[in-house]
């Protein structure tokens, strides 16, 4: 499983990768905005899609909708993982086709479930 | 010469006194002539009123051009925010990444010794169930007593990892002691533009700005009043919540 993962903070991107790891996904990359990641994505085969939605140059939330839009990767599960935590765009998110959502700051244990379950979703 | 208020008052009684005895006695045209005189005091409290209102403009106007604290807020105090707000940005960077090496590296150290210990265990077992030949047993205690020098190495290792770690969190303290100032800052600049206002400008209209509640659009970043906004979830669960509703 491939795993690229979209935050602009050096660090976050760190500690997603490091619990990813800690998960048994040792496949990771990383980009720092969606103008980045989209390239990537579509050059990259790719399984899976982590990003955060405020990030300078392309939100997440239109990376999320470039990759809904794109032919090649409209499939791809796509967990946000963001401090946005207003109602409303967490609605915008769940309209936009997002797999799962989590809002900072987070533990292990979410990561590990919401992974899961979008797991269980694709698999059944 | 300037009157008290007692001499006024007092002055103003005869005044009218002889206003009123003047009309008793028809004697108009003293009486339209006392009145000119009034009038014509009237006028001097006005212009002498008007001169202080002038007087007061013109300093709070000076005072206004003299104010060096809105000077040096605007030349070197907000760069020097700016500056300092960058330097709580990198500080706390390194912090967090410096904590991660060291985590990174104790995960490591650990991962070998669950590794090495299980290794040997192995061993261990097939001693108790009679398997070791006799010169596996020899092999099998030097292994154990590399293992425990190994073991002992890697626990001060990792003590001295961990006093890493906690000596990493000194960024807390300087960060924290930046912000403060910049705080203040923050507060002298909204003294300054209150004041500008009050000169200037309207105060209702600041107050009922005061009372507003803004709502704000796009993207924030993390809420740091979530118990004053109704708009934001309040963590994982409500997040689950919603998009349950939605049929997630």
């Amino acid at each position: 499983m491939k795993i690229l993962v979209v935050d602009d903070f050096s660090t976050m991107r760190r500690i997603i990768k490091n619990l990813l790891r800690d998960l048994g996904f040792t496949n990771t990359q990383e980009a720092d905005d969606g103008n980045t990641a989209l390239p990537m994505l579509q050059a990259g085969n790719f399984d899976f899609l982590v990003t955060d939605w405020n990030m300078p140059g392309m939100q997440g939330i239109d990376l999320l909708k470039a990759v809904r839009a794109d032919d090649k990767l409209k499939t791809m599960p796509v967990l946000m993982v963001t401090a946005e935590s207003k109602r409303e765009q967490i609605i915008e998110a769940a309209q936009a086709g997002v797999n799962g959502y989590i809002v900072k700051p987070f533990t292990a244990a979410t990561l590990n479930e919401k992974l899961q379950k979008i797991f269980e979703r694709i698999d059944g | 010469m300037k009157l008290s208020d007692k001499e006024q008052l007092a002055l103003t009684i005869d005044q009218t006194r002889d206003l009123l005895s003047h009309l008793e006695n028809n004697e108009i045209e003293d009486a339209q002539e006392l009145i000119d005189s009034f009038a014509g005091q009237g006028d001097e409290d006005l212009f002498v009123e008007i001169g202080k209102l002038t007087r007061n403009l013109h300093e709070a106007l000076t005072n206004f051009q003299m104010d060096s604290r809105i000077t040096d807020i605007a030349a070197s105090e907000i760069p020097d925010a700016k500056e300092r707000l960058n330097y709580v940005i990198d500080k706390t960077e390194e912090a967090a990444n410096k904590t991660m090496d060291m985590v990174e590296t104790c995960t490591e150290r650990s991962n070998k010794m669950a590794k090495d210990s299980e290794d040997l265990l192995v061993e261990w077992k097939k001693l108790y169930n009679r398997e070791l030949e006799p010169g596996d047993f020899r092999k099998l205690c030097k292994k154990i007593e590399t293992h425990l020098e190994k073991n002992k190495d890697d626990a001060d290792d990792l003590h001295r990892e961990l006093s890493d770690v906690l000596l990493a969190q000194d960024y807390q303290d300087l960060t924290g002691q930046v912000i403060r100032q910049v705080i203040t800052l923050v507060h002298d600049v909204e003294e300054s533009m209150v004041h500008i206002i009050k000169m200037f400008g309207s105060m209702d209209g600041y107050n009922k700005a005061k009372d507003e509640t803004v709502k704000k659009g796009g993207v924030e970043g993390p809420v740091v009043n979530v118990e004053k906004r109704d708009d934001v979830v309040q963590g994982q669960d409500e997040v689950d919540d919603l998009l349950s509703s939605l049929g997630f």
